[in-house]
């Protein structure tokens, strides 16, 4: 069933991300400004509806029942839906999902989007331990598994299976790195990363360096959301939403499989394209979930860019760079910008936003971009949830 | 799903379980190493991740009762023989409640593994660092993950044998992880 009505991103922003001396509420307010604050005809009153993707707040800002608290800070008073999604690292593409389902169903009008994260605390012992919440707490959590030794795991099985090397992983993280330095909103924008750099950094979780993880960052941002008619009210140049996918496959790791497929992915990125009616080879850009450097490359397969167990080579030959097949990550990705849990999956629309506009930064602009895909997943890559947009509807 | 014990530890409800006795007879009488390796100080609750054992709070107590006589156990839908993990109250497959503790497997080998250098969370900090692993059970279908105790990262390899060791918590509780064998 296809949607009833069109949906449109109008305006996004976004705030700096990093180790930032700001609070939970003050970056939803930096947020509100660089995405609402200079809108074409827009009243606060025409927001009908707020979406708030958190992932922690009551962990991380001992703060629950936030939406209606970024309704306060960002001045608006929703009267047909107001909610907080949390889907951990995918909870702001969660937001703008619930926007997009709201909107397409006629439920909404005009729905803005928010996501924040909070994560650099005092006590970072107490962050590092709600990150391990997100898997099975009781079952898989106590025994010390957090993303770092999983996706370790899956990089394990894939280099055994497939001969993906540390050096390709490091091109992962030097390319989003090299992008970061175009990206001033990045927390590693003024960072130089090379090759040889990234592996002599420290193991975090074995075969996994410090330069193949994503950090614990700061950062809030927002999207409007508008159905088709209004949505030439805000801007000349909108842009659509086409598609979207997701799949949950497990939640405690006895489910996790083979690790070095994503069958999960590859059922929500089909999703995805035959909703949007697109083929992997259609997009001129793509924002996937490098919270590890071997996510990006098995999201390279499993997203079909590339043949299975070639995600290594891909990198390796350039193909998701500028000029190559489909650049992935010109933002910086998650290892460049930083992973504000619930800012994260709005970030990257915001990306995308630019970039079908050709209003990023003319260092990593794609030239002529026309259809992107945004792709995160959560917890141990258990659910992945796909959108896909264009310059035209 | 093969050589699983089908030994009914408590019955076939798990409601029943703080009650009902296991069937001794069916299961092995020797018991895993078990060591006392207490968490420093005590975390408030909600920072604490061991699971609740009191019958008070799970219906699921049958598991850490047949922990402390060395057994690792997990339910077995009756209707359509779907195998849990970690143990339920419903199938996760039919959504029946009718299920049997069955025991599982005390030996299995690493399919995967990494170790924690770094970052860990609270309780688990004074253990940096540690080797945690995805185990295939000996002739179960099941692959579970544990902390992997009393080995390097250096010293695993995929497909190194592990076996079953549980501990006791400070305040009473037991938990269950794995070792190479002595």
């Amino acid at each position: 069933m296809s949607a009833t009505r069109r949906v449109a991103v109008v305006a996004g922003g976004l705030s700096s991300f990093g180790v930032r001396s700001a609070t939970w509420s003050e970056l939803v307010q930096e947020a509100g400004h660089a995405a609402f604050g200079n809108i074409r005809n827009f009243s606060s009153k025409d927001v009908d509806s707020l979406f708030v993707g958190a992932a922690q707040p009551e962990r991380l800002a001992f703060q629950s029942h936030v939406a209606p608290l970024a309704a306060e800070l960002l001045g608006f008073e929703p009267w047909k839906i107001l909610q907080r999604t949390e889907l951990a690292c995918a909870s702001g593409q969660s937001a703008i999902r619930s926007a997009y389902a709201a909107i397409s169903a006629g439920l909404s009008d005009v729905a803005a989007v928010v996501g924040v994260e909070k994560m650099n605390l005092p006590s970072m012992a107490e962050a590092n331990t709600s990150m391990a919440n997100v898997l099975d707490r009781a079952w898989d959590g106590v025994h010390g598994a957090t993303a770092p030794p999983f996706f370790a795991m899956c990089a394990q099985r894939h280099m055994l299976e497939y001969g993906t090397t540390a050096e390709q992983m490091a091109m992962v993280s030097e390319k989003n790195h090299r992008f970061a330095n175009t990206n001033p909103s990045a927390q590693f924008y003024s960072k130089q990363f090379s090759r040889d750099k990234l592996l002599k950094l420290p193991m975090v979780a074995p075969p996994l360096r410090l330069g193949d993880c994503s950090s614990m960052t700061d950062g809030a941002a927002g999207v409007l959301l508008v159905a088709e008619e209004l949505a030439r009210k805000y801007t000349d140049t909108p842009v659509w939403i086409r598609g979207t996918g997701q799949h949950s496959s497990f939640h405690n790791l006895s489910g996790a499989g083979s690790l070095s497929t994503w069958p999960g992915l590859k059922a929500a990125a089909q999703e995805a394209f035959r909703s949007a009616k697109l083929a992997p080879q259609d997009l001129d850009l793509a924002e996937v979930h490098d919270c590890f450097t071997i996510s990006e490359i098995i999201e390279y397969e499993e997203i079909g860019f590339c043949a299975k167990g070639e995600g290594g080579t891909f990198v390796q030959e350039g193909q998701s760079d500028l000029g190559g097949k489909v650049v992935v990550n010109p933002r910086g990705g998650l290892l460049g910008c930083g992973h504000p849990l619930g800012a994260t999956g709005v970030a990257q629309a915001v990306e995308v936003f630019q970039q079908l506009q050709g209003s990023a930064p003319p260092a990593r602009q794609v030239p002529g971009a026309e259809l992107a895909l945004v792709h995160n997943l959560s917890g141990s890559a258990n659910v992945h949830s796909l959108m896909i947009y264009g310059r035209e509807n | 799903m093969v050589a699983t014990s089908e030994a009914g530890i408590g019955g076939t409800d798990p409601r029943a379980a703080p009650t009902s006795k296991p069937r001794a007879e069916a299961l092995a009488t020797d018991k895993p190493p078990r060591r006392n390796d207490p968490v420093p100080q005590p975390l408030p609750f909600l920072l604490d991740f061991y699971p609740q054992e009191d019958p008070k709070f799970t219906r699921i107590a049958a598991f850490f009762d047949g922990l402390r006589k060395g057994w690792l156990t997990t339910t077995k839908c009756d209707a359509d023989g779907t195998l849990s993990w970690p143990p339920r109250v419903a199938c996760p497959t039919c959504r029946g409640e009718k299920l049997t503790w069955v025991e599982l497997p005390r030996r299995g080998k690493l399919y995967a593994f990494s170790a924690v250098l770094g970052g860990a969370p609270l309780g688990m900090e004074q253990d940096v660092p540690f080797v945690v692993g995805l185990i295939d059970l000996e002739g179960s279908p099941l692959r579970i993950f544990s902390r992997i105790a009393n080995v390097r990262y250096e010293d695993c390899c995929i497909g190194m044998e592990v076996v079953l060791e549980t501990f006791d918590l400070p305040d009473g509780r037991i938990f269950y992880r794995f070792r190479p064998p002595a």
